[in-house]
């Protein structure tokens, strides 16, 4: 038995290497299943990025909103998808249209709920289709070849719940998962999986438990029906393990917990089953393997809907398989991605009020709770230490790189009684700039491992771009002034900057095409939600909306 | 409660005049604008609005929704709601309609319920049942997705219901597999259907090269109504009778 496990032991940071870095492609949402927005690209580094130009431009044409997804690319074929549901199907060399296909404008859903917002983070491709989510909460699966519909699917009716689907589904194997919108509103959240053959439904997982279901007593009363918990992210994959891991959303509702906790109940771990949780699910049932909370009675809608970056560590000296994830409020967690085992954890915000600390085995401690009758000051804010924008890992540095902003709220809590699909916050919580600073986010290095921030570069306004790290030594992201720019991934030195005309608020990619490496990013400041309520806060400022794809590459003859 | 007293009590409480000035002011920037519906609804380059009839749940619906393949687009996403019902609330005064019922989802009035139907209209669309409810096929109300017609006629009780037969299913056939099917449309390059194997049903679009059709099907309306017993059956019934229009 000892001579087999030291070879699984010693196999085992080789396979997860392999599945975590993108090549010539970007075949995912997160770069590849593991979602660590990692390229082995290294034509471009630290040397020559100051000569990155643009090699091509595509505009969208859609400026009813901004341009947030990340995009796919596949054998020299670039998916992209615009706020309103606009896809292309782009030459990755030149920026030709292949074929495009127009969602056409759907009928309202609830107005002023997440239905009614407009935007797209993804799409996903698989079995020779492209597959997204729509604003009236149909999946949509085209041809991949033809941009031809093929198979169109109601997951739920906005009209009723407010919720819809505009993340990036998560592919595995002949399936499709997308979460969904809604968890600060009465709703109760789920995950389902759809064939990609059929589009027929395969399983429907429920992140609040049912009557007579294990976890439904950590409830009070009928809360649960509008319990909330929606995973409204893309989750990620490990096929060794056939495990699917997604972060759940808030409890609902957000900022007044009495009727959902029973009075006096211990909030030391399981409360209101499983929200605010990384959960693991059978991707071939849907049914939960482990769960781990990390908020217990979520009352600062710290969700943890955030991606799951799944990685091979030595950790305490054995190789552990493990998972990063970071929620809402900033605190960063590592737990053992076979069982759920809770390892370390680390904060990543300078400020932080809401808890005077944290256990060693993951218990929260000294929690500083919103209060009915008052108004109270909360750092991070509900809109995150990081937003839903990723980090990224590299291998080659053991390194997250995480865009963090420092930015607080005042929340006041009301006691509202829910009506189904409308918002369902019970709370007012307007974004405030801390005091005595003068930058409010930063971009870090940080070893998951020991929980040290290895370098920090500050930032005066805030951070809403996805980070993309590539074996060049690099890390990309953008910022709301429009710049887009690269750092070196040792020391954190700003080596290149581009103005691309438009703020940042989506996700940038590399990719490969006849052995020259691209570097894309989309662009176009987000107007509503977090983007209009960070706007607030600098009125000084003009965040340009757009949407942009703005690709980059060494000069011909210059490599 | 009787007819006459439940109209004094909407009248009771029915926004006045504010929400109609409210909606008037928001008309003439907008709406009134001499290539739409001009001054107070009377003359412009788009159709007359005023004095049409119109009752409040078609104008709560046409300005959210729009008309599709005109010129008049959809306010729901455009106007807050409170803009919107107050739109709504002066387009209705235009039409003499001065006592409004509370809004549903969508904007669109609540019919006041009771009993039975109130229980029913909760049943229909119950989100505890996931894709086993009446919802997942049927739109009543402006809730649900439209996958089947309109219910023209609604049956007579539970056992009809049970009875119902369904000549309008299908059976396609698409790389040896057959399944029940809606068919949607059939074009010389595609064919639109429903494929009704699973709950919620998929449109799929093929070619018609690649799938046979031919009437009648296995496909039976009583076996995806198994979330609901008959005392909940009966309930959904009364609802959909007092959703039935003329």
């Amino acid at each position: 038995m000892r001579i087999p496990v030291l070879l699984l032991l010693a196999a085992l940071p080789l396979a997860a290497q392999d599945a975590g870095v993108t090549r010539a492609d970007w075949p995912h949402y997160g770069g590849t299943q593991f979602s660590w927005r990692y390229s082995a690209l290294d034509q471009v580094n630290t040397s020559n990025v100051k000569n990155l130009l643009p090699a091509w431009i595509f505009q969208t044409g859609d400026y009813t909103e901004y341009l947030g997804s990340t995009p796919i690319v596949a054998d020299g074929v670039l998916y992209l998808i615009s706020a309103s549901a606009r896809v292309f199907a782009l030459d990755a060399a030149k920026g030709t249209v292949i074929w495009q296909y127009r969602y056409p404008t759907p009928r309202p859903g609830i107005a002023g709920s997440h239905s009614d917002f407009i935007q797209n983070r993804g799409v996903a491709l698989s079995d020779g289709k492209v597959i997204f989510g729509t604003r009236d909460n149909f999946l949509v699966a085209l041809d991949q070849k033809t941009g031809k519909e093929m198979w169109k699917v109601s997951v739920d009716d906005p009209k009723q719940c407010g919720c819809n689907n505009l993340s990036a589904p998560l592919v595995v194997k002949d399936k499709v998962i997308v979460g969904g919108n809604g968890g600060d509103q009465a709703h109760r959240g789920y995950l389902t999986a759809f064939y990609t053959k059929t589009g027929r439904v395969a399983w429907r997982w429920y992140v609040v438990p049912a009557p007579g279901e294990k976890g439904n007593e950590t409830w009070k009363g009928d809360s649960w029906r509008f319990g909330g918990g929606s995973p409204w992210l893309t989750g990620s994959y490990d096929p060794d393990l056939n495990l699917v891991y997604w972060g759940t959303g808030n409890a609902a509702a957000d900022f007044y917990d009495a009727d959902r906790v029973t009075a006096g109940a211990s909030k030391s771990h399981d409360v209101n089953l499983y929200t605010a949780s990384v959960v693991a699910l059978d991707a071939d049932t849907g049914k939960l393997r482990w769960h781990f909370q990390e908020v217990p009675d979520d009352q600062w809608d710290f969700d943890s809907s955030y991606e799951v970056l799944l990685m091979d560590k030595q950790i305490r000296g054995q190789m552990r398989r493990v998972l990063v994830h970071m929620n809402k409020s900033g605190l960063t967690f590592v737990l053992d991605r076979a069982t759920g085992e809770f390892l370390s954890s680390f904060n990543v915000p300078e400020l932080s009020n809401w808890i005077s600390g944290i256990t060693e085995d993951g218990k929260l401690v000294g929690r500083n709770e919103p209060e009915m009758g008052k108004t109270k000051n909360f750092c991070p804010s509900a809109a995150g230490a990081k937003s839903w924008n990723s980090m990224a890992y590299s291998p080659r540095t053991g390194f997250l790189y995480t865009p963090t902003n420092e930015i607080c709220t005042d929340i006041t809590p009301n006691d509202t009684k829910p009506t189904e699909g409308r918002f369902f916050m019970n709370g007012d919580f307007p974004m405030k700039l801390p005091p005595n600073r003068t930058t409010y986010s930063h971009v870090d290095a940080w070893d998951p491992v020991t929980g040290k921030r290895i370098w920090s570069m500050p930032y005066k306004f805030v951070l809403l771009s996805s980070m993309l790290a590539t074996a060049g030594d690099l890390v990309f992201t953008g910022d709301p002034e429009g710049n887009f720019f690269a750092l070196d991934a040792r020391s954190g030195n700003k080596l290149w900057s581009f103005q691309t005309g438009a703020g940042h608020r989506g996700g940038s990619i590399s990719y490969s095409v006849n052995g020259r490496q691209y570097i894309a990013v989309t662009t176009g400041w987000q107007q509503t939600v977090v983007g209009s309520a960070i706007v607030g806060l600098f009125p000084e400022e003009s965040f340009r909306p757009g949407s942009t794809l703005v690709v980059f590459a060494l000069p011909e003859g210059s490599r | 409660m009787t007819r006459a007293l439940l109209l004094f009590v909407l009248a009771a409480l029915s926004p006045a005049q504010d929400i109609v000035k409210q909606g008037e002011a928001i008309f003439s920037k907008s709406c009134a604008t001499g290539y739409c519906h001009g001054a107070r609804g009377t003359n412009g380059g788009a159709p007359r609005l005023a004095a049409r009839g119109f009752d409040q749940a078609f104008i709560a619906n046409t300005v959210q929704r729009g008309i599709p393949s005109t010129a008049m687009p959809a306010f729901g996403t455009t106007l807050s709601r409170g803009d919107l019902n107050a739109v709504v609330a002066y387009v209705a005064s235009l039409n003499g309609v001065t006592t409004l019922i509370n809004s549903g989802p969508s904007g669109i009035p609540n019919a006041k319920l009771t009993g039975d139907a109130a229980r029913g209209r909760d049943l229909f669309s119950d989100s505890v049942r996931s894709f086993g409810r009446c919802s997942t096929c049927h739109e009543v109300g402006g809730i649900g997705i439209p996958i089947a017609t309109p219910i023209a006629k609604v049956p007579a009780d539970v056992a009809a219901l049970k009875a119902l037969s369904t000549p309008q299913i299908s059976t396609a056939t698409l790389g040896g597999e057959s399944m029940p099917a809606l068919l949607v449309s059939k074009k010389a390059n595609a064919v639109m259907f429903y494929d009704l194997t699973t709950a919620p049903p998929v449109l799929r679009t093929e070619s018609p090269a690649s799938v046979q059709t031919r009437d009648g099907s296995t496909w039976r309306h009583s076996s995806v109504i198994g979330s609901y017993n008959n005392a909940e059956l009966a309930a959904i019934l009364a609802y959909l009778r007092t959703a039935e229009k003329p």
